[in-house]
């Protein structure tokens, strides 16, 4: 379960965030929806422990990540914006990299590796170096990375930026799957129709305010709009004059 | 120290991986005592043929002082006869470099014992052997002039020595083994250019380069603490630095015996044992080094950057040292706690086969271990710091 609660974070003269409420359950997949620059990768680093905030108060599994960061990377599993990896070591090397940083013991690291590669569909690939992968490849690589020690939370990043329809046909069928295996999944998109494909809730992002919490179902209600770009854009405070 | 093992372990097969880090890292070492040895050799060959070399000019009116010219055969010139109207145009024209003229009535003069003046045309912008001719052949002159005057005095009843109250002698100890040893001297920096050039792009890639290829925030997501990742980092750049002199000092002891040194009268070896003081004195330095790149790697934001701030920083430690070899710094105890310069200062003294003292080495080692320490401690708390991930 992630709980954030009044979260505040300015860069210099920048306010980010500007106190983020919400909630992800698990077993539940919740989306973070807002137009670029609205405070979504702000608020998903502040998680991954790589940013701290200024205000305010962000929990992993009840853990405060600027109390025990270490607890709470072992409890995450963070796909970056961009993928990250490492051009001159294999696939497969990249994901046991992390492994060994997670300090799995080899076999039982052996064993994932290879249920991971299955799972992903990276048998073709897997083994070459990471230099000329295209990007669906890139993903599923960092993917099975950011899994590997079999996090309860996974935060994605904008996962679905320059795959194919294929590509993320297949990653929408990993979250699905994670959902099943009962994870807490947080991702942030900017794109309607893949939150209303996956999620079961949206929290919608707007100059680093949350201008809706709720189930897709209930955004439609509120925004009183079957259209779904319609209710994102009046939420997201898109639709007002400039 | 499972955290610390698994960075360094992949930094190292990372980077073994990537060209420009060897060639950067390795190139030096390899050429570097290659180009040495070509040019202790090269310059010992030329001293050695300066001083065999016979005075080469040209005479124009050689028939009328057959005295001198016998003279000067016999000591050790080439002399070419000449005829010309103006002489001027043998040495512009580029025939001859050094012409000596003598005028058809250097007899009557002799004769009459009045001061015969004779012409010596150069060009004094031509190169150092149109110069060392010239000044030999003056030499030669004034020599035989001598001999006649004193001859005279003798003729006369008086002793020579009342008219030479005071005489100079000259000792030119640059020999060609000489010349030899300063080249040697710049032994010391390369091997500390070499030190820092070995962990160079290591230092780049761990650092900026991560941050720029987006794999420093996937990275610092993972349990480990940020002391044992930099450590790692710095580790894997000072083994870089450490391979690197080692590839260096193995190529210097298969490259020196080519040099003749013994035709110069001088007896230089290069020992293993020399060589393995080298490496331990250099310890310290190697991770001084690594621990300096990263961190002033880790403020560029980029690349590019941190190629550029890391050019000037091994510029720093380096470029003194020719100076330092300039002024032949003494070994002392206040040289010790400078890194790099009580490095090079020491391998110097190892090179000659001079003793150096426990107390000197133990100084430079364990100072700039200190700041080695300071300076990785400070890469720490700046990965400490969010801004690392720019």
């Amino acid at each position: 379960m992630i709980e954030v609660i009044e979260l505040k974070k300015s860069y210099g003269e920048v306010e980010a965030v500007r106190g983020i409420s919400f909630g992800a359950q698990d077993g539940r997949i919740t989306a973070l929806l807002g137009p670029n620059g609205a405070g979504k990768s702000t608020t998903l680093r502040i998680l991954s422990t790589v940013a701290e905030p200024d205000a305010g108060s962000a929990r992993v599994a009840g853990v405060e990540v600027t109390a025990d960061p270490m607890a709470v990377r072992k409890q995450i599993g963070v796909l970056p914006h961009n993928s990250g990896l490492y051009q001159r070591l294999t696939g497969i090397e990249n994901i046991r990299y992390f492994g060994r940083l997670q300090n799995i013991a080899p076999a039982a690291l052996n064993q994932r590796i290879d249920a991971l590669v299955e799972q992903l569909d990276m048998q073709e690939f897997c083994k070459r170096r990471t230099a000329g992968f295209s990007q669906g490849q890139k993903i599923k690589v960092a993917l099975a990375r950011a899994l590997i020690h079999d996090p309860q939370h996974v935060i994605l990043d904008e996962p679905t930026n320059g795959l194919d329809v294929m590509a993320t046909r297949a990653l929408r069928d990993i979250i699905m799957r994670l959902k099943q295996a009962g994870k807490c999944v947080l991702f942030s998109s900017h794109i309607m129709q893949e939150v209303d494909a996956l999620c079961d809730d949206v929290v919608v992002i707007g100059s680093g305010e949350v201008k809706f919490d709720g189930t897709i179902n209930a955004l439609r209600e509120y925004a009183g709009t079957e259209d779904l770009e319609e209710a994102f854009v009046q939420m997201a405070g898109l639709g007002e004059p400039l | 120290m499972n955290g610390f093992s698994v960075v360094f372990a992949k930094e190292i097969i990372d980077n073994l991986r990537d060209r420009r880090t060897l060639i950067s890292s390795f190139s030096v070492s390899i050429l570097g005592p290659i180009f040495f040895v070509g040019l202790m050799v090269f310059v010992m060959e030329r001293a050695l043929g300066e001083s065999d070399s016979a005075t080469e000019f040209a005479v124009v009116g050689a028939q009328y002082a057959p005295q001198l010219i016998s003279y000067l055969e016999q000591q050790n010139t080439n002399i070419t006869r000449v005829e010309a109207d103006d002489p001027r145009d043998l040495v512009m024209g580029g025939a001859h470099q050094l012409v000596l003229v003598i005028n058809p009535d250097y007899a009557e003069r002799y004769q009459r014992g009045n001061i015969n003046t004779l012409m010596l045309v150069h060009d004094s912008s031509e190169l150092s052997s149109g110069r060392r001719n010239l000044a030999q052949l003056r030499g030669y002159i004034s020599q035989y002039g001598r001999i006649i005057g004193n001859l005279r005095l003798w003729l006369r009843g008086l002793d020579p020595s009342i008219a030479t109250p005071i005489t100079t002698q000259e000792l030119d100890v640059a020999s060609p083994a000489a010349r030899a040893l300063t080249i040697l001297a710049s032994l010391p920096y390369f091997m500390v250019l070499v030190v820092f050039m070995g962990g160079f792009y290591l230092a780049i890639d761990t650092t900026a380069g991560e941050r720029e290829h987006g794999s420093m925030e996937p990275l610092l997501t993972q349990p480990i603490a940020r002391s044992e990742l930099v450590m790692g980092k710095v580790a894997a750049t000072s083994v870089f630095g450490l391979l690197s002199l080692l590839v260096f000092l193995i190529s210097l002891y298969i490259a020196v015996p080519f040099v003749p040194f013994e035709r110069v009268g001088m007896a230089l070896e290069i020992t293993m044992t020399q060589l393995l003081e080298i490496l331990v004195l250099s310890t310290p330095l190697i991770v001084f080094a690594a621990a300096l790149l990263t961190v002033v790697a880790s403020f560029a934001k980029s690349y590019k950057e941190a190629q550029t701030y890391l050019t000037i920083v091994v510029l720093v430690p380096t470029l003194p040292l020719i100076l330092a070899q300039l002024m032949n710094v003494e070994t002392t105890l206040r040289i010790m706690v400078v890194p790099s310069l009580s490095q090079a200062t020491l391998m110097s003294d190892i090179i000659k086969g001079e003793t150096v003292a426990p107390l000197h080495m133990l100084t430079s080692m364990a100072t700039t271990l200190v700041y080695a320490s300071v300076l990785a401690w400070l890469a720490v708390l700046l990965y400490r710091r969010e801004r690392i991930l720019g």
